[in-house]
């Protein structure tokens, strides 16, 4: 029975990693949309925005390969859930086979003992393996967009500096970086939430 | 647990009658499973659904190795009639299950795998279990679009499926008919409700009258024996089915 209520937790936490990598994705399209925005922003600012124009290009290229990244990520928990969701079956069959042999006897009970210690040491001890690997690189996965996010962050806060340095659109430009750096923010705090999800998942 | 009683022995030819669990949860639907024996060769009828798997195990363990079952007899596709498949096939990867072919693609859902179906054509088709010829009697829309019956010539007993089921009350859980009367009266509003066509109804009436059946056994309720079959028959043939009256 702990084993179906871990797998039915797993199931849901896999959900809520799903939810957040949806919010990165929907937030990473904003950013494209909005650097697309600044280059032309920063082309009418002139030389004084030069290297803003060369962030928001960075920006852009940045928010492109997080979506990717997160669209890989959104696979591999599709994954997860197959994994999950095989290991429920297994582990409710189980179960089964658990209740049967405690009220089986006689030649039916030798069949069922031989039957659960193949599953223990079989089926089960597989799918547990194939759970760990497919854990490990979805923890793999989640560290890498962690440093892909945080190079974002070094690309927003160098665009703010631009931004000050921006002639007379220098306010409009402060204004752009700093909704590059509340988006930011928001992928950071689904990050936070989806790591969380994923070590919970992972300990269930 | 369930017990396993059996109805029909001649030799190594055996009916087993698998039934009544008293420690069954109220919500769910109780179930007969018949096993039908030659030598060492066994067919079982209608295994049930996943939840009641350790009740049928443990109690057909009693009387017979599980092991040399060989194949399940599924009359329809309902989860009270088949979602054990999964555990059968746990047991033996190389269990048959013979079902209308209108079925087999929708009962993978619960278990086995491309080599464990069997598939009965609409006429149905002839089971042979040990030496043993039995005979899969077509009873499609009773209630299921794709159903079938299990005749066993030599013994002369009839698997009906859902049909013949009564929904006995608590007290009244005898393995056979005692009083036609009195029990018809739990199988009235099943048989009006879940029976679907009166065409099918009455082709089915025809066809197995022609039978030579000691005993009409269902999968819920209680088995009719001697003249209590031809007298179910006939009542049958007769009620009005596929209504919606209480």
């Amino acid at each position: 029975m702990t084993t179906t209520i871990q797998r039915g937790q797993q199931l849901r936490h896999i959900v809520r990693i799903n939810e957040e990598i949806k919010k990165v994705i929907a937030t990473a399209f904003t950013i494209n949309l909005m650097a697309m925005n600044a280059i032309f922003l920063a082309k009418r600012a002139g030389t004084a925005a030069l290297g803003f124009g060369v962030l928001s290009g960075e920006l852009r290229r940045f928010a492109i390969d997080l979506q990717k990244q997160m669209a890989n990520l959104g696979e591999m928990t599709y994954d997860s859930v197959s994994t999950v969701t095989a290991m429920l079956k297994q582990a409710r069959l189980n179960q089964m086979v658990e209740r049967t042999l405690e009220i089986c006897s006689g030649r039916g009970k030798d069949l069922v003992e031989d039957a659960l210690d193949s599953r223990l040491n079989g089926i089960l001890a597989d799918r547990q393996e194939q759970s760990d690997a497919a854990n490990h690189r979805l923890s793999q996965m989640i560290a890498d967009t962690v440093q892909l996010v945080e190079l974002g962050s070094v690309l927003v806060r160098s665009a703010k500096i631009e931004a000050a340095c921006g002639g007379k659109l220098s306010a409009p430009l402060t204004q752009v970086s700093s909704d590059f750096e509340q988006s930011i923010g928001e992928i950071q705090g689904s990050l936070e939430k989806l790591t969380k999800h994923h070590f919970e998942e992972s300990a269930a | 647990m369930k017990t396993a009683e059996t109805i029909f022995e001649d030799g190594g030819h055996k009916w087993i009658a698998i039934v009544r669990d008293p420690k069954r949860p109220h919500y769910i639907i109780d179930t007969n499973e018949y096993l039908i024996v030659q030598d060492d060769d066994a067919i079982l009828c209608d295994p049930g659904g996943c939840e009641i798997f350790p009740a049928v195990f443990s109690a057909l363990s009693a009387e017979f190795d599980p092991s040399r079952i060989r194949a399940l007899f599924s009359s329809h596709q309902d989860p009270d009639i088949i979602s054990s498949l999964s555990m059968w096939v746990e047991f033996n990867p190389d269990i048959k299950c013979y079902l209308s072919w209108l079925w087999a693609d929708f009962v993978a859902h619960f278990g086995g795998t491309e080599k464990t179906f069997v598939v009965i054509p609409d006429g149905g088709m002839e089971i042979f279990v040990g030496g043993l010829r039995l005979q899969a009697v077509p009873a499609h829309y009773l209630h299921s679009s794709g159903n079938l019956h299990l005749y066993d010539p030599k013994a002369r007993i009839l698997f009906s499926g859902d049909v013949g089921t009564a929904l006995l009350p608590p007290d009244e859980e005898g393995l056979f008919v005692e009083n036609f009367d009195h029990h018809i009266q739990h199988a009235e509003g099943f048989h009006r409700r879940w029976m679907g066509s009166d065409k099918a109804k009455r082709d089915w009436c025809e066809r197995v009258s022609r039978l030579d059946i000691d005993m009409l056994c269902p999968q819920h309720g209680a088995i009719y024996r001697g003249e209590d079959v031809a007298r179910f028959i006939d009542w049958f043939a007769n009620l009005e089915v596929g209504v919606l009256k209480s």
